[in-house]
């Protein structure tokens, strides 16, 4: 009964966003904003720890929204929103950071932070951690994780932002990147893996 | 079976990804195995924090500069139609002008080395405007004009 309800609410959502779709592609500026707001956060998110810097992902994420709406009319429905969306953040991250490539650049999450130390924008996630020293070791662990992701190559990463992060599936991802699922998942496994070395590091006390 | 392919297991558990019969013969191994009892406390710790991770919001002026941009880029094709058949021929005839001064320096080129040279990236863009007038509905833009230098 319930599953029932959340797949109705589904096809609803999906149906509205097919609507939107068809307007801003007959260039109902109105309707593309829509989208826009729909997508803003995800997409922010996920460009932010792409190419590891708040500044560029702002430019980067102007970039998608007005490659999509230049790309929208030839948008045929065939892969969702998300995925096409992802899949122009993807490629126009992948081509920034090769850009950025010579210049030496050490990608590190503290540069998300205020002149006052404090980070800027985070939104916590909604779990309440009542003891203060749970919460100083998960925002320690965050840091950690956050590194090795920063650390890892662009291959692992678009891949495990993209799953452990985003949340898409192994075939959505596989239609972003467009590789055949056992490659999404082998990826996915050498990122875990190279994350998991760095979070063991640090739960055993070594020096990352 | 190796430890390493327990290691994968203690995801796909976290998952619901396992068969009952995988699950049963992860947890046996975990019982006599300490090195994976502490993977699997690493990959909770792991798996956790990645599922946790602060989200950022888009900054909000992100969305009304792109409305912006799209506003202007409007105005720009909304020429009127006599300007850009008034516009379009000189536009040609510079385009012709570039193309045959191209040309003329390619072949001076050739024969000062004896071979032809690879097109300067400038030259290729040249060759590219020139692909675009080729498409039949083609008609310039203020940001054409620009590119070109035209209205300088
Ligand atoms: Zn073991």
């Amino acid at each position: 009964m319930v599953s029932s309800i959340g797949r109705h609410i589904e096809v609803d959502a999906l149906s509205a966003e097919a609507v939107l779709i068809e307007r801003a592609q007959a260039r109902d500026e109105a309707a593309f904003e829509q989208i826009m707001n729909l997508y803003a956060d995800r997409l922010y998110n996920y460009i932010v720890r792409l190419v590891g810097n708040p500044t560029d992902a702002e430019d980067l994420l102007q970039e998608v929204f007005l490659r999509a709406y230049q790309g929208l009319p030839n948008f045929d429905g065939r892969a969702s929103l998300s995925t096409w969306l992802y899949r122009i953040a993807t490629n126009l991250c992948i081509d920034h950071q090769r850009k950025r490539a010579r210049r030496v650049q050490t990608v590190s999450y503290h540069a998300a932070e205020d002149e006052d130390g404090e980070p800027s924008e985070w939104e916590l996630p909604d779990t309440q951690t009542p003891d203060p020293l749970d919460a100083a070791l998960s925002r320690e662990l965050q840091q950690v994780v956050e590194q090795a992701i920063s650390m890892l190559s662009p291959k692992l990463r678009t891949v495990l932002l993209l799953y452990d992060v985003e949340n898409l599936s192994y075939e959505e991802i596989a239609r972003v990147l467009k590789i055949p699922i056992g490659t999404v998942k082998s990826r996915l496994n050498h990122a875990r893996g190279q994350i998991q070395k760095q979070v063991d590091k640090y739960l055993r006390g070594e020096s990352i | 079976m190796k430890c390493t392919h327990y290691e994968r297991w203690l995801w796909d558990d976290l998952e619901g990804r396992l068969s009952a019969a995988q699950r049963q013969e992860l947890y046996a191994h975990l019982q006599v195995c300490a090195r994976c009892q502490r993977q699997r406390d690493t990959v909770l710790t792991t798996y956790r924090t990645l599922h946790a991770l602060p989200r950022r919001r888009a900054p909000e002026h992100v969305v009304q500069q792109v409305r912006t941009r799209l506003q202007e880029r409007s105005q720009t094709r909304a020429i009127p139609a006599w300007w850009k058949r008034v516009a379009l021929a000189p536009a040609l005839g510079l385009v012709a002008a570039a193309m045959w001064w191209g040309w003329l320096s390619m072949s001076s080129n050739e024969e000062r080395t004896g071979v032809a040279t690879k097109p300067s990236p400038a030259e290729e863009s040249w060759v590219e405007i020139h692909e675009q007038l080729e498409v039949a509905d083609w008609s310039p833009t203020v940001s054409y004009f620009i590119k070109t230098g035209y209205t300088r």
